[in-house]
């Protein structure tokens, strides 16, 4: 039986089989999600207001990967420095901001801030009482740094030695080596992890909910809380935002893969088909 | 190198720009000037450096129909204590604005300025008012037992809720008072429930909708609460008589770095003028259908 059902799908591409399993499966799920009995109407009446907060993900994010990618890479760079300054502090650094919850980085930011500021210099204690966004962005950016670090610190290594004996050979300084020779080479290999980084991040990214944002800048998981437990429905509320994140992620990853590829060209031989005979095909492809 | 500088520049002026100009909430215009008379504020103190803004900033837990909720259309908060709050600052004569933080962060007191009132439904326990100042309370709530509307099984809320599982809002005074332990000045308790298996949530809507799915046997919760669930069409109802009453007021923090005491006068001085002349009552009509703001016991 086995053997007859493989010789019918042969001739089946695989794309398409491809597409059945995924659609069996989202089969699977619209039957789930009607057995959990939920109030759709609700959900596509209020589907609107919650996808207005995808412009304030998007931007709160894109803050945060701007930081985390600012802090990542200095902190590889100190851990692979010489100085035990700089060693010292970055590694502190990624200790302590990949071993402690991001939620809980948050509210320390966002409450415990301003208490470090002596009571008789109001001034220093009003700049550091952060708005939820400002202590959201920031805390996202402190956390995914930590993380990024040791993606920035493979990157720069897997440039080859002989690429820094030589540059050293022309006399270049650290600076030289690493602007020119160094992390052009190593930003290759740190775009996908960071793309990915990035894309769990736009989940992360909910968590600013939970320190009250102000209605201006309500991002989507923020606008689901209030709407559902306005209306005694925050179940459907936040299905409804796992659906936005979902697809918003789903976008990001498309993008992402075409970008590995286009920074990938110049390192993957493309495939060659070699037809010797009609009838058949050899196909070679190698990975650099 | 200088166009990496400038990039870099470029960049940073963003971050400045975007975190420049989230201030604070929506600001909510108050109609004409019905400021009472009252306690002046004196240099320095919290009460003058409102007036001198011309804002007061409230916090609000949106998370709390009928009292507070955001209206999706106009993407204004709404609600009873929304109502009160923007007559306080009428009041005073100045402009409301909002903060929305976590309940926990409010009731904690430390506010660091960040706002200056909390109108929040806040029940007067002694532990709050280590942290907080509370004015005269602008109204009373009874605490209720809702079980599922097609649930018979509880009906003498003294007895048949033994040992049962109960949802509540985490930190709430309903939370204290099935574990024995609530305290508010004034007031004396019975615990009449035994032995609950307490289920805390982030919040009451979040309790009742778990009471929904039949995870738990019942929802310790406020009157209005309660009322707001059943009007929104949410299969549950109030059984037997409220197990106690509790006064609501607002809060001023008490480690606020000006001094807080005109201001706390002046907001109770406002809360009591409300209620003699009748508007506080008419607000209670308005959004409970009943008139909650005398003392009952």
């Amino acid at each position: 039986m086995r053997e007859r059902l493989e010789l019918l799908s042969v001739g089946i591409p695989f794309k398409v089989k491809l597409g059945i399993v995924w659609g069996v499966i989202a089969l699977i799920l619209v039957f789930l999600f009607s057995l959990a009995d939920f109030d759709v109407e609700w959900m596509v009446d209020h589907l609107w207001f919650i996808t207005q907060g995808l412009p304030w993900t998007i931007i709160i994010c894109g803050l945060a990967i701007i930081l985390a990618v600012t802090l990542a890479l200095f902190g590889a760079l100190g851990r692979l420095s010489n100085s035990a300054v700089a060693q010292g502090v970055s590694s502190f650094y990624t200790s302590f901001f990949r071993g402690t919850p991001l939620i809980v980085q948050m509210f320390l930011i966002f409450l415990a801030l301003p208490q470090l500021a002596p009571p008789d210099l109001p001034g220093l204690r009003d700049s550091l009482t952060l708005t939820a966004l400002q202590a959201g962005i920031i805390a996202l950016g402190l956390n995914y740094g930590a993380y990024m670090t040791e993606i920035f610190r493979a990157g720069i290594q897997s440039v080859g030695h002989g690429q820094v004996e030589a540059a050293e050979a022309l006399g270049m300084t650290y600076r030289q080596r690493m602007r020119r020779i160094v992390l052009p080479q190593a930003i290759r290999v740190i775009i996908p992890p960071t793309g990915n980084e990035f894309i769990a991040m736009l989940k992360d990214s909910a968590l600013i909910s939970l320190l009250g944002s102000v209605v201006a800048q309500m991002e989507i998981f923020r606008r689901a809380q209030l709407v559902g437990r306005a209306d005694f429905r925050p179940l459907e509320a936040f299905v409804v935002a796992a659906a936005l994140y979902w697809i918003l992620t789903t976008v990001f990853q498309f993008f992402q893969t075409r970008l590995e590829r286009r920074l990938s060209k110049g390192y993957v031989r493309t495939t060659i088909r070699v037809t010797t005979q009609p009838g058949i095909e050899m196909v070679e492809s190698e990975p650099a | 190198m200088k166009r990496r500088i400038i990039w870099l520049i470029a960049v940073m002026a963003l971050l400045a720009a975007a975190c420049g100009d989230d201030g604070g909430g929506g600001t909510a215009t108050t109609e004409g000037t019905a400021t009472t008379e009252g306690t002046e504020g004196t240099e320095g103190d919290l009460l003058s450096a409102i007036e001198e803004e011309g804002v007061l900033t409230v916090s609000t837990d949106p998370a709390y129909p009928p009292q507070s909720s955001l209206n999706e259309e106009t993407n204004e908060y709404e609600g009873f204590d929304i109502d009160v709050a923007t007559a306080i600052a009428e009041g005073i004569g100045v402009e409301v604005a909002w903060e929305a933080p976590a309940w926990e962060t409010i009731i904690a007191g430390n506010w660091n300025g960040r706002w200056d009132l909390s109108v929040g439904s806040m029940t007067i326990t002694p532990e709050r008012e280590e942290v907080l100042h509370f004015s005269t309370p602008y109204y009373y709530t009874p605490a209720v037992v809702v079980v599922g509307a097609d649930d018979d099984s509880i009906s003498d809320v003294t007895t048949d809720l033994d040992g049962q599982t109960i949802g509540v809002c985490g930190g709430c005074t309903y939370d204290s008072f099935l574990q024995g332990n609530l305290e508010i000045p004034g007031e004396t308790f019975e615990f009449v429930i035994d032995d609950a298996e307490i289920i805390t949530t982030d919040t009451d809507t979040t309790a009742i909708e778990q009471l929904v799915q039949g995870r738990v046997a019942a929802v310790m919760t406020s009157a209005t609460v309660a009322q707001g669930a059943i009007d929104a069409g949410l299969p549950v109802k109030v059984v037997g008589d409220p197990l106690f009453y509790e006064p609501l007021a607002a809060a001023i923090d008490a480690s606020a770095s000006e001094d807080t005491e005109s201001f706390v006068a002046r907001v109770s001085e406002i809360i009591e003028g409300m209620h003699e002349d009748g508007s506080l009552s008419e607000l209670s009509n308005q959004w409970f259908g009943l008139d909650l703001t005398t003392k009952t016991s």
